[in-house]
């Protein structure tokens, strides 16, 4: 049946081809997954189809006519609904106001019809079996409940086609099987399903096709039946999965490097202990809201530990700021590189000094050690960028997170959190990345990385500790570090390990 | 009843309310002796002053749910009393179409604002800020020094309808907010501004033409600014460059006092109205304690922090008791 189809689909942004000559069909009535790396092209694909921006070549055709969508009111009133990440609500506006959000059901001269912009909430909140009133607030709402309500907006416009992205990052297991649920039901209705995710094991839960791009390119379109994730995976990465890094047998247990004991910050995470040693590299993997980023940060001081202690290399010590925990040997390289890592408006070389020069109580600031620790760094790390001076900005993302990265390799540090070390960058930078890191752990350093990114743990963990709902659940080494048993400790309900180890058939989790 | 707790204005009416209270009983005359604040004049007098910064606290109001900020609307108010002056006094024109020429003022300034914002995209607080250096300026060139008096020519102990003229500008202010209560709470077009104040990105994800939006707030701040140039114009007498100077402050303080969130997307316009008032009784009042005089700014700077965290506290608990 003819449903929706891309044909030659390209579109620049500047110099960077987010999308060259993309081509493929989605059937009508079918769920069809968008997969692909940070940077492939999914969401710019995503605003082709609902009329944010518009393809510089190529054309959409919905049922064999071609769309010339004038924006994203034109792409609602042609049946094309977005489901965008929580981010796109209206906080200040309830439930009904957020459904009808510039699509107002109105009397005369523009009056607001309240009543039956409720009624139409309420019947459509019951039929995907959200329990809220059309009148609450939106930021009272659970994220799980912010998702829907954005489903009942495509649906109040009769949309046929449902674009989904990123649907399920906020949410809880119990919460994306709700989801799922209204989506197997709207496809049973004949709604057409466009999934973007990179959760593959969601993918392979919802869709029947699934489409693969790779750096604005197309790669293929398969059937779920006839594919299996590592396919998948292969056809993302356009390589074969890299070896394993880790387990390299560095490792020196003896005194760990890093113990906490009984951390507890509630209602981030609760009694956290782990030991890391020099010369390792801890995988602490958890899906978003699982707690990760707030223990590092309370082991790096900028949060309160209400209970627990703390010690390196065996001492005991209380760190009360992030300098604090800089002087005590302790780096932290945080998630967000544009927001918390670098400061966009000081050249390279000035971020690569700066964490040092408050950790060494550096008063008078002297170009040339500056330079001198910029060059080095910047080669260590290869660092692509035309001179020291240049600005945050000019650099690649891969290159922006290696010097998010590098102002903390500069102060020498004895443990390297690391949290989400390589979010948002290509594949390259990440392997590269990945180097860095084993380079850095063989060097002596002990390492803790927090990641949602499960082939990046088990390419260059050592050990994985799998975090959910601000607890640690379990601890894999070795053989048992299969994406399998990972994901099961982060997203079920508690397993023991004894219990995992013999269950590790593929595909359970479809 | 509960619907009525749970209005926005209400913790607003209750500061309004404690405060006139707290006057009446401070202000407490010997027996005898007439109440120096609760009377009849006083109150009229209040409302005639308020309503000079009132009617502009509307459409500042409206700015800021729609995101934005307006720095203009007291250089807007100095100019239209200028330009009305100009054209009622040195061109000889009659009254009305001189308060037309005003009013023109405040589209001029709020279109600029507007352009600049949307079409330029400059920071609204820059944008404004060098409207208002215009406005004020261009108040001074066409005055050279020298002042309008529109009262020679208006007449004396001037009555519309029965009713004096010292009227207008609170029957203004109270129309204006009633209108645009409606607007902005019962109309596609408001739920346009609060959406886009609310999160910029959705509203435009949503299909709400976002540059229009935007637009129209700034042209409603500038008239309603140049509306309270006219009433300051005609109770004040005076076409004069320097007049209204610090108004701004006072106007985005009326419609943060009542309860319009800086960041956008909360707030509303009986609020900003109520916060004038709330304004206006402490002006009237603290002249009349002695010693107070020079504890006025002082004291209404104390009375904008102390509102909105006390209002800020309220709605917390209110969201907790949900």
């Amino acid at each position: 049946m003819a449903g929706l189809e891309f044909r030659g689909v390209s579109k620049a942004f500047g110099a960077v081809r987010a999308l060259d000559d993309v081509s493929f069909a989605v059937a009508a009535g079918d769920a069809h997954a968008v997969v692909g790396e940070n940077g492939a092209g999914k969401s710019t694909l995503l605003k082709i189809l609902a009329g944010v921006v518009a393809p510089d070549r190529g054309e959409i055709r919905w049922q064999d006519e071609r769309l010339r969508l004038t924006g994203p009111r034109d792409a609602l009133e042609r049946g094309i609904g977005l489901v965008s990440q929580e981010t796109l609500a209206f906080p200040n506006l309830t439930v009904s106001g957020n459904i009808f959000a510039g699509r107002e059901i109105t009397r005369r001269g523009g009056r607001l019809d309240e009543p039956a912009m409720h009624a139409r909430t309420a019947a459509l909140l019951e039929d995907l079996h959200v329990p809220v009133t059309a009148e609450t607030p939106m930021d009272r709402l659970p994220a799980a409940y912010a998702q829907l309500v954005q489903v009942a907006r495509a649906l109040a416009f009769d949309c046929r086609v449902i674009v989904l992205d990123e649907p399920t990052t906020s949410l809880t297991d119990a919460e994306v099987d709700h989801l799922f649920g209204v989506l197997a039901r709207l496809k049973a209705a004949g709604v057409t399903i466009i999934f973007v995710s990179h959760r593959l094991p969601e993918v392979f839960r919802l869709c029947d096709r699934i489409t693969v791009l790779r750096d604005g390119h197309f790669v293929t379109t398969v059937d779920r039946a006839t594919t299996t994730p590592d396919d998948i995976v292969r056809a993302m990465v356009g390589r074969e999965p890299p070896t394993r890094l880790a387990g390299s047998g560095e490792a020196t247990y003896g005194t760990p490097l890093l113990a906490i004991r009984d951390f507890t910050r509630r209602p981030a995470f609760e009694y956290v202990s782990l030991d890391v040693h020099a010369g390792e590299v801890v995988g602490l993997f958890g899906l978003v809201g699982s707690g990760r980023s707030e223990l590092l940060e309370t082991i790096f001081g900028l949060h309160r530990a209400q209970a627990g202690t703390m010690a390196i290399d065996g001492k005991p010590i209380v760190v009360h700021s992030a300098v604090e925990a800089a002087r005590a040997g302790l780096a932290l390289v945080p998630e967000d590189r544009q927001r918390q890592g670098l400061f966009a408006n000081l050249n390279v070389r000035h971020n690569l000094a700066l964490p040092r020069a408050a950790q060494r109580r550096v008063r008078a600031i002297s170009a040339r050690d500056e330079q001198n620790l910029a060059h080095r760094i910047v080669a260590d790390l290869s660092i692509k960028t035309k001179s020291i001076d240049a600005m945050p900005g000019e650099l690649s993302g891969g290159n922006q997170q290696k010097v998010a990265t590098g102002k903390w390799i500069a102060t020498e540090p004895r443990v390297l959190l690391l949290d989400e070390p390589t979010k948002g960058v290509d594949v390259g930078a990440k392997f590269e990345l990945h180097a860095i890191i084993r380079q850095q752990v063989r060097a002596g350093m002990a390492c803790l990385m927090a990641s949602s990114d499960l082939p990046e743990v088990l390419a260059i963990a050592d050990r994985i500790l799998v975090m959910r709902q601000g607890g640690l659940r379990g601890e894999i080494t070795g053989a048992m570090a299969t994406e399998e048993n990972v994901m099961r400790l982060a997203a079920h309900e508690a397993h023991s390990i004894a219990g995992l180890a013999g269950s590790t058939t593929p595909g359970a989790h479809a | 009843m509960k619907r009525l707790l749970r209005a926005p204005e209400t913790s607003t009416v209750a500061i309004l309310v404690l405060e006139i209270l707290f006057f009446t009983w401070y202000l407490w005359p010997e027996a005898g002796r007439p109440h120096p604040f609760l009377n009849l004049g006083n109150f009229l007098l209040i409302f005639k002053y308020s309503a000079i910064y009132g009617i502009a606290a509307i459409g500042a109001a409206i700015v800021i749910i729609s995101g934005g900020l307006d720095l203009a609307p007291g250089a807007v108010i100095a100019l239209t009393t200028v330009v009305t002056g100009y054209f009622f006094v040195q061109a000889h024109w009659s009254l009305g179409p001189s308060v037309v020429a005003g009013l023109m003022v405040g589209l001029a300034s709020g279109g600029l604002s507007a352009w600049l914002v949307v079409r330029v995209g400059l920071t609204p607080f820059i944008a404004t800020l060098g409207v208002m250096g215009i406005a004020r300026g261009a108040a001074y060139v066409v005055t050279q020094a020298r002042y309008y008096d529109l009262s020679a020519q208006l007449p004396r102990d001037w009555h519309v309808a029965g009713v004096s003229i010292d009227w207008a500008g609170p029957i203004i202010m109270i129309a204006l907010a009633a209108v645009f209560q409606i607007l902005m709470g019962r109309f596609q077009w408001g739920r346009s501004i609060f959406a886009v104040g609310g999160n910029e990105t959705a509203a435009i994800f949503s299909g709400i033409r976002v540059g229009r939006i935007k637009t129209s707030a700034y042209l409603i701040a500038g008239l309603t600014a140049a509306v309270s140039g006219v009433v300051l114009a005609i109770v004040q007498g005076q076409g004069k460059a320097d007049l209204a100077n610090g108004y701004e402050l006072d106007i985005i303080a009326s419609a943060v006092v009542g309860g319009t969130s800086l960041t956008g997307g909360r707030g509303s316009v009986v609020g900003a109205v109520l916060g004038a008032l709330i304004f206006g009784v402490l002006r009237n009042a603290l002249p009349q304690i002695p010693g107070a005089t020079f504890y006025d700014r002082l004291i209404v700077g104390v009375a904008v922090i102390g509102i909105v965290v006390m209002d800020r506290t309220i709605a917390k608990r209110a969201s907790k008791g949900h």
